[in-house]
Parts: C-alpha cells; structure tokens; sequence
C-alpha cells in the first residue's frame, strides 16, 4: 500500500456550539448544544446533525440485526461507527475496491446524505488486550486472529474508503498502566502516531483519541502536546498547520479501556453495579484531557454505560457525540428500552404494567423474557405512544409531560415496533398482482398523507415480543434493536429540548434539575439488564447452536422442561453470541 | 371462499386462479413462505407483505405449544399477534407430532404423545386440531391426518390412508358445527404414499366429501422418494382432484420442483427452503443456488441478482459484503431470505403470466435452459413435462442426466 492514492475527501467536517457560543472557562465543560456539518463536495446533499446525539454501533460493517429496509426506517441511525479490522480477512479488504466517491456508504449501504460515518481500524469497545503495536504497525483483531495492520496500509485504506471521520488508529496509551510515563516520552509517541494519520486524511477529518489513561498528569501532557507549535519534520508534515491541533475536528474517548483502567470490572455495554457510578471518577479525567484545547470541537464518547452516565458527561464534562451501544446490547438480550428525559411531570404512578421498580425507581427497560409479559398486549414503552393512537385513546395520555414539547401526552415512538407502517408498495410478480394488492387511490393516499398516525397499523405487542424471545427467533432482536435506538434517540432529543430552553422559565428545572429528577426516576442499576441476559442465555442454550449435541447428551423429557421454562443462567456463564442463527422449522 | 379459474395452460394442466379469502386476494399458483412460530425467520409482517407475499404458513404444533391457544385467543388470533393482515394458512399439527416427537402413537381417537410441558400423555384429536386452528383463525385449516414416513411400505400405510379419510370425516363435522366455515376453509389431505392404487382409493374417498372441503393438497411426499415417483403421484392426484378447488402440494419448495408441480396442475405450494437455506448462506436464482459462504463471491461486488426487486439486490447489497457477514450476521440472514422469498415468487409470478399469455411450455424450457443447460436436464424431469405435452429436449442441445437434480453450489471450482 505503499502506492495508496492519495486521499482526496469528498467532503469536510465543521461543528458549531449553538449554545453556549462563546467558550468561557467556566462554560468549557458545561452541556452544550451543537452541529455537525459535512459538506459534500461531490453534490450530494450536506448533512447536518444536532448534538448531543448517538452514535449507532456496527458489527462486521452493518448494524446488527437490521435488513436494509429497516435500518433505512430508522431515523435515529446518523453518525455511524465503524471499526475496520474485521475487513482484514480479507486481502485487500473488500470496502477499498468498492470504487466510487463514497466507497464505505456504498458498499455497507448508508447513504451519504443521510449518515456520517466514523472509521476506526480497532472496535473501541473491544477489551480484549492484543499484542503490543510495533513501531510501524498497529495490532488488530479478526476472525481469523491478530492481524498487524502497517501504518502505510491504513492510511491507503482510509484513503480507498473515504470515511467521514477517521478517530486517530489507535489507543495504546491507553492500553498501558498509567504512569510512569513520562509526559516527554508520551509527547514525542503520540505525535508521531497522530501527524501519520493527520497526513493521511483530510487534516479537518481527524479526530484523535485523548490518551493518558487514568493520569490526569498523563492526559493533561497528551492534551498540550496536540496544541503546541511543531518544528523541524514534523512541521513539514502537517504544513500549513502551525499544531497538531489545528487539524483535528474533535476528541475521542474510549470509556471501556478507561474504566479497566481504573480498575472498574463494569460489563461491557452496561452499567456497572448500581452504587458504584464511575461518571464521578471518569469526567475529571476527560476534563483534563478537554482543558488545554479549544472548546468549539466535538466530543465523542465511546461505551458509555447508562443514560445515567451520558447525562452526567453531558453535564459535567460536555460531551457531544455518545455511542449507543449498550442500548443495542440491551436489544441483544430482550429488552425494550422504556425512558424519556425529561421525566414527565407529574411523575406516573408506578403501577402495573410499568417496568420493575426497585426502590421507587423503575427500570430503564423491560426484560421481555419474563413471563409477566406472555400476555400483555401493550406496546413496548408505556413512555412513548404508539404511533396508531392518538393523545385522547393513549392509556397514559394522564401523563403531563414537561412542557418544552408543547404537547401533554407523551411522544410518539417512530420505530418499526411501535408505529408499524403498512407497505408503501408490493412487489409485483406478475400483471394479476394488482389484484392482491390494490393500488392505493389517490383519495386514499390524501388521506394518508393528512393523518399520517392513523395510517399506522397497531404495535406489536410484549406478548409477542416474549414469544419470538422463547422461540428464539430473530425478529425480536430487529424489533428491539429499532425500538431501543429510537428511545435513545428521543432521549436525546430530549436533552436538546432541555437545553434549547430558557432557563428558568416556567415549569423548567432546567437542565441539571432534570438530570436529577432522572437520576431519583429511573435506576441506574443493571439488575433488569442481568435478568435478561441469564433468560437469554438459557434460551439460547435451549433452542441455539450447538442444541443437537446438547440434546444428545441429555434424555429428552429434560430437555423440553429446558425448553419451555428457559433456565437462569448465572450472568457471564455463556459464550455464545447473542445472534447465533438456529433452525428450528419443520 | 371464492375460487375462479382464470386461464388454462393449452399444454400442460398449469392453470391461472383467483383465491378471495377473508384476508383478501391470492393469486395462483403461488407459493407459501412458512412462519413456523408466527414470524418469517428474522423478518416483520410487514416486509414480508411488501414482498409480493399475500399468503403464509404457520405451524399448528409450534403455536399450540408457544404461546399457546389462550394467548392467541386473547390477542384475538394469529393474524393479530403477528401483525399478518393478509391470508394464513395453518397445518394440522399432524405432521410435526410424528416428525417431532419420539412418543407419539396413533390410536383411533387422535394422536397420543408426551406433553413437552409436562411429559404426560396427551391427545390430539381431529376436532381438537381443528378447535386449535379456529382459535388460531387461519383463512385455511388442513384436516388432521395419519402420516407416515414417505418411505414406509407394507399395511401401516393403507392404515394410515384410511384412517385419515375417516379423520377427514370427523374434520368435517366439527368444522361444519363451528358456525367458522365462512370465514376459515377446511382442505383434505389426500395420503397413501408412493401406493398408486391407494392414492386412488384415498382420492376416490375424499372426492365423495367434496362438499365438505374447500381445497385438497397432497400429503406424504416430498420424503426422500425417488424424484419419478414423486412426479407421478402428483400427476396422478392433481389429475383426478376437482377442477373447481385449489391444489395444494405440501412441503415442496425447489423451484424445479415447484414448475414441475404447475405444470401438473397443482396450485399452491409450501416449504421452508427458501428461508432455512438463506440462513446458511444459500441465495436462489435462475441459474440455480449460490452459496455466498465460498471464497468465489467474498470480493465479487455485484448483487445476488442484478434483475431482482427484492430489497437486497435493488438496493445493492454485493455478494462479498453477503459473504462478509453470512451465518456470523442475523442481519444477512434477512436479506437473503428477503430475496429467497421474492425469488420464489418472482419464480411462480412469472408462470401466472405466461399461463395468462399462453406461453407457459415457452416459459418451462427457458427456465429449464438457464437452469441446467451447464448441467443436462434431469429425466425425471424431461419425463414429467413429456407427461403433460412439453419435450424439454425439442431443438436443444442438451444431455440428460440421472439423479434428482437438486443444484447446489459446493465449491468453488464450480
């Protein structure tokens, strides 16, 4: 790859604080509001997107469980991560022969308009230590082992891909036990590292990764290291750019290497234990790394645990961008995302029908595997509306929501679960099929467009949801994935509208008020993540791979108690992924 | 229902009909994509619908088992806990009890087997299937039926025949006193294994009970049979079955098979296949299957098929990014059982149209010639058209190969 064309970007990267626009010292780590704008050169459309915002996680390039056509429906998809390393099993990975001006959006089918994609080569929420990275190669994982990626051949394969974004290749600092290290030593590696990678890219394009570990002395030296004037050869390499600085769009942080660092054993993907909020411990370390550089570029944090904590890194720290892989994971396992922020006012009563309460909380989300819901027939999230009813046949239309929406009842959730939207169009298979699928008049299609809830078909239910879950079927994952994405969404859209507001206007606790009352309403605990996670996987033990050879060894009459009534498996007693494929047909 | 033939193949016996049930219009022949526990592998009802489907199949035993008959009553039926508002079709749970269970014994009564529950003894009688499929609320229910092993011989077979002919009555009955006729259509099963001569005594019987019945499909096959008996039962069957009911060949699904079957004058067609085999790895297309797992297709950046509408290939979907995430992905399995779907009725679909043209043999050998003219043509399959009036061989230059035909794609080097 040492012949990789040059990088020539189709388009560039700019975000602007809405709120607050000018960057006192003392509103450099509050909430803020922003946009990220890409411009693309090559006329297709711009694309702009509102922070703070989520960012949707992928795996080998697509996100799990969505066929096209559903991920296409999900609006809550906009930035989009992508670790690269899976590609390498391939030689020359696949995406780099694509062609064309936007070869990743083209080959894994995100349209440029639509979605902005983050191309990292490593998964950042992968924890698993890989062989150190060399002088002149970075450690990855594949499925067929460790591959050692060159630092010639990422930059050629950044340049055939032409992501959005390109987080600086790697976090090896962060990998390392925090000092000893010398804030010189980790000065003259980082930028090393950094300027190959700015140099590879279009310079606005990069995002680097804030190293350090859990030093605040390391991460603070990491920090000034990017601001400071380059002399000599690496000057040259960065030209016109007086600083490393000056050509990155944003920072990065992976709070799963973070939080190993800090010696927290939280799963991955989900909160750790409920007395043991490690926001209080995380945010004086991204702080540091955020204080010596300019405010106005973006923040983006990888693996937060919770709502709980990505409202804390709002608060405390400023964080734009946050993946939003544990509420993916959470669809992995079964359960349906139920929250909103701001918390209505009045507080609902916790009564039936509502998620586990613990401790007068409740839980952010429904273990779907429970048998409390084999018969209940309501929509996924008592927080959010279908979208067939309207405020005045909605059960909880009692609720009174802030209001910043301007509306007393709650949202509408848009996914594919809850607002189920008939097709838009059939495939004909021969000139009789109009006779199945009468084409729509164009009084029907008014109607339609003048009252788009009623043309929405009922939700599927919990009940149905429990029973894909038991019979192991992958719908119930497609379902939850949507579902969760678009409750995050809506939270996020929440914190927006929080933030948009005047404070202390009426009825308005404003922004910190509202992550308290948040923080009193829901529980942070994982326990409804871990209940369904053991369902999971003994459902998955039951009736997913590997089941012939298990039933073999066992008699039959156990195997079907197995079956039906789903054993608890202790949390992290399983190995299998969660989308192993089964055939149960007949 | 309402049942009307449209056209008529001048050839062969493949025909063109119009079935209007409760949940509106399918059109025939078609075939059935089956939703064993109330979902298509993977997929919504929604996008199942959006692909051309107006009519499946779920499976009497599964749903029995979960969620079980008081939560469909009370979600007030299949159609509405899945989310289905187009034509269902359910078995008897026959099938699947023998299939299924180590434990089941056919008695005069029903069929007693191991609750999966509890392990006790329990009974499934034809009016209890049928109580089941009324609650389930299909637009067609099949008649509980005796089934054996494809391949068994000797008394048990003719047993069986007439037991389920006896079965059928005792269907019938209870369906006729259910007040559900108008909306639920019973069909008969008509069984007797690779017997000819009790196929015929079974047809003769359950053709005395026509007006009982709504349709008839042909049980019993599609088990490990030689591919020329195969053909021949269903000639025989679909020969002698009422022109005025659709005919419904039960478990077929290859699309050798499926053509064949049209052109025999079979209707209606149901089999996982198409969607078990996506989940493999396999995509279906008119010069047979591919197998995206093999390295030949991991860096080929075209679409499974460039012609097809299905949401996969018009979307652009390549083989290598297929073969990037095939068995390691759920997200694979739904696109290539999106477009095994839509091939299966992008397969059918073109034969009601040139049925409806009266180019149905044209359409037979072309299919034909894409299909095996690498590979020569299968006699059974020569012989089968031969038996209806179209000469596969007439001006081509193609040999004639034994064996079943199934096309695979095993290697690479293929």
């Amino acid at each position: 790859m040492a012949n990789a064309p040059s990088p020539s970007p189709t388009s560039s990267f700019s975000f602007d604080l809405t709120r607050p626009t000018e960057t006192s010292s003392s509103s450099r780590f509050g909430p803020r509001l922003g946009k990220a704008r890409l411009v693309r050169t090559d006329g297709s459309p711009d694309l702009t997107i509102e922070t703070p915002g989520l960012l949707t996680t992928t795996s080998r390039g697509i996100v799990p469980h969505l066929s096209r056509d559903h991920h296409r429906r999900t609006a809550a998809i906009r930035w989009v991560g992508l670790p690269f390393e899976t590609f390498l099993e391939q030689v020359p990975p696949v995406p780099t022969l694509q062609g064309g001006p936007h070869p990743l959006h083209t080959f894994l089918g995100y349209p440029p308009a639509r979605n902005t994609l983050v191309l990292s080569l490593r998964d950042p929420a992968c924890a698993k230590q890989l062989p150190p990275n060399g002088k002149d190669h970075i450690s990855a994982l594949s499925l067929r082992g460790v591959r050692k990626v060159s630092k010639d051949e990422w930059r050629g394969y950044v340049a055939a891909c032409n992501p959005d974004l390109v987080p600086r290749a790697l976090h090896r600092m962060a990998r390392r036990p925090p000092p000893p290290i010398p804030p010189t030593q980790s000065q003259s590696q980082s930028d090393t590292t950094t300027t190959d990678t700015t140099a590879a890219t279009h310079p606005l394009n990069v995002l680097v990764h804030m190293a350090g570990g859990a030093s605040i002395p390391a991460r603070t030296a990491f920090a000034e290291s990017l601001t400071e004037p380059l002399y000599g050869p690496d000057a040259a390499l960065v030209q016109p750019l007086a600083t490393l600085d000056q050509g990155v769009a944003g920072y990065t942080f992976d709070l799963v290497p973070l939080r190993n660092a800090l010696g927290s054993a939280a799963p991955l993907g989900l909160a750790s234990a409920p007395d043991t909020p490690d926001t209080a411990a995380l945010a004086p370390l991204l702080r540091a790394s955020l204080a010596p550089l300019p405010a106005t570029k973006l923040r983006l944090a990888n693996s937060p645990a919770s709502p709980h904590e990505i409202l804390r890194l709002v608060r405390d720290v400023g964080v734009d961008v946050f993946d939003a892989a544990w509420a993916q994971g959470a669809a992995d396992i079964g359960v349906a995302l139920d929250f909103v922020f701001p918390v209505p006012v009045p507080v609902p009563d916790a009564g039936s029908g509502l998620p586990d309460t613990e401790g007068g909380k409740i839980d952010l989300g429904h273990n779907l595997y429970d048998d409390r819901y084999a018969s209940d027939f309501s929509r996924l999230a008592d927080s959010l509306r279908a979208g067939n009813t309207n405020a005045q046949s909605t059960p909880t239309s009692t609720f009174i929501s802030t209001s910043l929406s301007g509306s007393d009842s709650p949202a509408i959730c848009p996914c594919a679960a809850c607002s189920p939207l008939p097709p838009t169009a059939h495939i004909a298979h021969s000139n009789l099929d109009a006779l199945s699928f009468p084409p729509k008049t164009n009084a029907d299609a008014d109607a339609d467009a003048a009252l788009p809830r009623q043309s929405c078909l009922p939700p599927f239910s919990r009940a149905y949801i429990h029973h894909l879950l038991h019979t192991h079927e992958m719908s119930a994952h497609a379902l939850l994935v949507m579902h969760n994405l678009a409750v995050l969404d809506a939270f996020f859209a929440g914190v927006r509208a929080v933030l948009r507001s005047k404070p202390k206007s009426a009825s308005s606790f404003g922004f910190a008020g509202e992550v308290e009352r948040f923080v009193r309403r829901y529980e942070e605990g994982a326990g409804v993540f871990e209940r369904a996670r053991g369902m999971w996987a003994g459902v998955d033990r039951a009736r997913g791979k590997g089941r012939l050879g298990r039933e073999r060894a066992k008699n039959a009459p156990a195997v079907a108690e197995t079956l039906i009534l789903g054993d608890l498996v202790p949390v992290g007693e399983t190995t299998l992924p969660p989308d192993t494929i089964i055939d149960l047909e007949v | 229902m309402e049942f009307e033939v449209l056209a008529r193949c001048p050839t062969t016996k493949a025909r063109v009909c119009k079935m209007t049930l409760a949940h509106g219009v399918t059109m025939l022949p078609t075939f059935m994509p089956v939703a064993t526990q109330a979902a298509i592998k993977g997929l919504t009802a929604q996008q199942v619908e959006s692909l051309g489907v107006s009519l499946i199949l779920n499976n009497t035993y599964h749903l029995n088992l979960r969620p079980g008959i008081k939560i469909l009553e009370d979600a007030g039926g299949a159609h509405r806990f899945q989310g289905w508002t187009r034509n269902l079709l359910t078995d008897s749970g026959g099938f699947q009890l023998v299939s299924l269970s180590k434990f089941t014994t056919i008695t005069e009564e029903g069929a007693l087997f191991a609750s999966p529950f509890t392990g006790e003894p329990t009974m499934l009688t034809p009016e209890e299937s049928i109580s089941i499929q009324h609650t389930i609320g299909a637009d067609i229910i099949m008649q509980l039926d005796d089934v054996v092993s494809t391949l068994t011989i000797g008394p048990r077979v003719e047993e069986a025949m007439e037991r389920s002919v006896r079965w059928l009555d005792r269907c019938i009955a209870h369906h006729d006193a259910s007040g559900k006729k108008g909306v639920q259509n019973l069909f008969a099963i008509v069984q007797g294994g690779i017997d000819v001569s009790l196929r015929d005594r079974c047809l003769d019987e359950m053709i005395k009970r026509r007006d009982g019945v709504a349709g008839y499909a042909i049980g019993g096959l599609s088990g490990g049979e030689a591919k020329d008996t195969f053909w021949r039962i269903i000639k025989q069957c679909a020969d002698r079955l009422p022109d005025d009911r659709p005919r419904y060949a039960m478990g077929i699904g290859f699309a050798e098979d499926l053509l064949v079957c049209v052109a025999l004058g079979v209707d209606m067609a149901d089999c996982v296949f198409p969607t078990r085999t996506a989940r493999f790895g396999i995509a279906l297309t008119f010069t047979g299957p591919i197998n995206l797992k093999l390295q030949k297709h991991a860096k080929d950046l075209n679409p499974i098929d460039k012609d097809c509408p299905c949401p996969t290939c018009s979307d652009g979907v390549s083989r290598a990014l297929l073969s990037h995430i095939i068995t390691l992905e759920t997200a694979a399995s739904h696109a290539v059982t999106q477009h095994n779907i839509a091939f299966q009725a992008r397969l059918m679909g073109r034969a009601r149209d040139a049925i409806m043209a009266g180019a149905f043999p044209a359409y037979l050998r072309k299919f034909f010639k894409d299909y095996y003219g690498d590979v020569g043509y299968p006699e059974w399959i020569v012989n089968a058209l031969r038996s209806v009036g179209v000469d596969l061989l007439e001006g081509e230059d193609v040999e004639v190969v034994q064996g079943d035909g199934a096309k695979w794609e095993y290697s690479d080097k293929s």
